[in-house]
């Protein structure tokens, strides 16, 4: 059953009347679908965990806000329940267990007890992973291919829940919705800045 | 109160010529019927242009599961996105076919406006160089007009529809009546220069010339660069019929627009060999109608208005109405795309662009011009245009934390792209006959497409890659990447050429005013009339043929000859 469904039958108190006699089921299996601590659908409170500390490391808060301050995480959630593929899903949830993997093995212990300086070194070296896979992640707006790395996934994710939120995209990258004027060579501030070449 | 059944004209369409169709005929005092068979747009409602991202479910990723349900031929097209795929159709509700190995991605917009809504925007006369090429090839037949013919109706719908653009004074890509030109970015100009430098004017680079208002026109105010016109706009800045045209019908009281009208086919006179008008079939209530009319205009879009034909059989014309020629439904073209390269470029890294541009730049055809190309006919233009990087290039990068954050808040390397459209030669076995064992859920037969690209065709995309990269190095680019994206015709939304003009009525379905050669109150102005296709986007040379062909059908009306 869609959760969209089971949400209205929840909400709609005449349904009991007329409800088939496995509602309770139902009705368990949507306090299950509902029942992580923030309200998840996909990720359990451990997995939830990772993916917090590790968006936060990607995106941190620093004078503006992080990627925990838009919900990265829940837009992950989203994503993992309604828009990936179960093999998508699959590759990410291992991917998380992997990084657990790594870090007992490093460290011994989870990836959420490591140091932050641990943490960044699992990072680093999923980013080198990620490289020598060669990995390309996917086009923002492809909607056929399919994710084949785990840490190009979250990148992905990561950045996207960030700079397309309203903090992100207003705040960050200074995005206007009506500029109300083209103008094709305007000299950067030096507070803006450019990118410089490494 | 019974609803009026006779007019003076029926326009079948609302899209692109639709749209002019309604304006030009109610204007000159007929009282028109445009039947379109989707649904009203209300702009207030319906357009979605300024809507961010952040209140987006799926932050503009669009739904994948349900585009690729619903929309899995759609999607394949950009503007189908997570805010505009309502403009487009779905793909299960109206079905077509190709054989296997003969892809054809028919991309439809049903709703008052059409694919008006959504267009590229891109405006380009067509020349004697497109005019006269079956001629000088010896391909197919000869255009039944020449530029000239056709020049003072290009005047006549820029005046009203506004293209902003640059005066170049090429001979195969004659200027238009141009609202002032939008800006080249510092590195688009900066790869201008370098252009005209290396190929010493052979090949020029230029803004793109577009259906948008750089200048406010009537009640149409000029573009306030918000960037996703496919989405809509309130302000009316680009050209559609929902924004232009229809406002204009609208206000001479004679037009009536009715949604929901699905045509079903055109009646026939046998006796006068006129047609006496189009039965129709409500969308909503299945009901069958009938609405008569002195004249019926087919803009109803080039497959549309063939299928209209195709299901209007008669006694004597068993494979069609209006086809004795037995051409109709054939010669399909569409541009081929998606072949060229991109780079990144060196310098002004201390500028940026304010606004977003919708709109990029333009390199006219330089092949088969003064010269020939050993390998292929005609030619190709390229679109492209520079902008820096954003935040998706941090994606593939290793980095993070609060250095990686920053470098991101900033814009990154120029990149540069130029992507060819190139022309595709009539072929009369590229064609669409009636599937009369499948219908639609109004009963009518759906469409069996063969179409493909040609060896000319695949020639001319090989080079359309190369010669990319050949320009991307003369201007001092890095890192240049060329590619072919071998998408099967249709995705071009250029589709044309079956029900093409003629000076013969044996082997052509119109005239040189696209006028039916045997069905004399019967028009066809929508891309369907085309002859051949040339490299430059279609759109503009549709308004002109539909404005020029009302004047000549109220003319013929007011001599009698209708």
């Amino acid at each position: 059953m869609r959760r969209r469904e089971v949400l209205r039958l929840l909400a709609t108190g005449t349904a009991l009347q007329f409800a088939p006699r496995n509602l309770l089921v139902t009705i368990a299996q949507a306090r299950t679908l509902l029942g992580s601590p923030a309200g998840l659908r996909t990720l359990d409170a451990h997995q939830e965990a990772i993916v917090r500390m590790m968006t936060e490391l990607i995106l941190p808060r620093t004078d503006t806000a992080g990627a925990a301050d838009v919900g990265a995480t829940e837009f992950i959630d989203l994503m993992l329940t309604e828009w990936y593929e179960q093999a998508e899903r699959t590759l990410f949830v291992k991917g998380l267990a992997d990084v657990d993997a790594r870090s007992r093995m490093l460290f011994g212990k989870d990836f959420t007890d490591c140091s932050p300086m641990q943490q960044a070194d699992i990072l680093t070296a999923l980013g080198e992973h990620m490289v020598e896979e060669g990995a390309q992640p996917l086009p923002v707006e492809s909607n056929s291919a399919s994710e084949t790395n785990f840490y190009a996934m979250l990148r992905r994710l990561t950045l996207t829940a960030y700079y397309t939120s309203e903090k992100g995209a207003t705040e960050e990258l200074h995005f206007e919705i009506i500029p109300g004027m083209y103008e094709g060579c305007r000299p950067t501030s030096p507070v803006k800045g450019v990118e410089e070449e490494k | 109160m019974s609803e009026q059944t006779t007019y003076d004209a029926i326009v079948v369409g609302s899209g692109i010529t639709g749209g002019w169709a309604a304006k030009e005929l109610s204007e000159k005092g007929l009282r028109t019927l445009v039947l379109e068979a989707g649904r009203p747009i209300v702009p207030e409602q319906d357009y979605v242009e300024h809507v961010p991202t952040w209140e987006m479910k799926f932050r503009g990723l669009g739904d994948r599961k349900r585009l690729l349900a619903d929309q899995p031929i759609q999607s394949t097209c950009y503007a189908c996105d997570e805010w505009s795929s309502k403009f487009f159709i779905k793909d299960k509700e109206h079905p077509y076919t190709t054989p296997q190995d003969k892809p054809f991605r028919w991309i439809r917009g049903r709703q008052v406006g059409g694919r008006s809504i959504m267009w590229g925007r891109q405006s380009y006369r067509w020349s004697d160089l497109d005019f006269e090429a079956n001629l000088r090839d010896g391909i197919a037949i000869d255009w039944p007009l020449r530029y000239k013919d056709i020049e003072p109706w290009y005047d006549y719908v820029e005046e009203f529809a506004g293209i902003s653009g640059e005066a170049l004074g090429l001979p195969q890509l004659p200027d238009s009546k141009f609202l002032p030109p939008m800006e080249l970015n510092c590195t688009e100009r900066l790869v201008r220069e370098r252009v005209a430098k290396h190929f010493s004017g052979e090949r020029v680079l230029t803004i793109g010339r577009a259906a948008i208002l750089t200048a406010e026109k009537g009640d149409r105010a000029a573009c306030h660069y918000c960037g996703p016109c496919e989405r809509g706009c309130i302000t009316r800045s680009y050209f559609s019929s929902l924004n232009a045209t229809l406002p204009a019908a609208e206000k001479t009281g004679r037009m009536t627009l009715r949604p929901f009208s699905v045509v079903h086919s055109v009646s026939f006179d046998s006796k006068t060999r006129r047609a006496t008008g189009v039965r129709v079939i409500d969308s909503r209530t299945h009901a069958a109608l009938e609405f008569r009319a002195k004249v019926v205009f087919l803009c109803a879009s080039t497959l549309e208005s063939v299928r209209i034909l195709l299901n209007s059989s008669t006694p004597e014309f068993s494979n069609g109405l209006a086809n004795s020629s037995g051409e109709l439904g054939h010669n399909l073209m569409d541009h081929i795309m998606g072949s060229g390269a991109e780079a990144t470029v060196l310098g002004n890294e201390d500028k940026v662009e304010i606004g977003r541009r919708p709109n990029g730049v333009y390199m006219p055809r330089f092949r088969n011009v003064k010269t020939k190309h050993p390998e292929f006919l005609r030619g190709y233009g390229y679109q492209g245009g520079a902008f820096r990087e954003g935040w998706e290039r941090g994606i593939t990068q290793v980095g993070f934390g609060p250095d990686f954050k920053k470098s991101l808040s900033r814009p990154g390397p120029w990149r540069f792209t130029l992507y060819g459209f190139g022309e595709c030669l009539p072929n009369h076995n590229n064609f669409v006959e009636l599937d009369k064992s499948n219908t639609d859920a109004w009963g009518i037969p759906i469409l069996k497409i063969f179409c493909a690209f040609g060896e000319n065709e695949d020639k001319m995309r090989r080079d359309m890659e190369m010669a990319a990269a050949e320009i991307l190095a003369a201007v001092g680019a890095r890192n240049i990447q060329p590619g072919t994206q071998e998408d099967p015709p249709g995705l071009a939304i250029h589709e044309m050429g079956t029900a093409r003009m003629g000076h013969d009525p044996k082997t052509s379905v119109l005239n040189a005013f696209n006028q039916s050669h045997d069905v004399k109150n019967l028009f066809v102005t929508d891309g369907g009339a085309m002859v051949s296709s040339s490299c430059v986007n279609p759109s503009l040379t549709y308004m002109a043929l539909t404005a020029r062909a009302c004047d000549y059908a109220v003319k013929q009306m007011k001599k009698g000859e209708l």
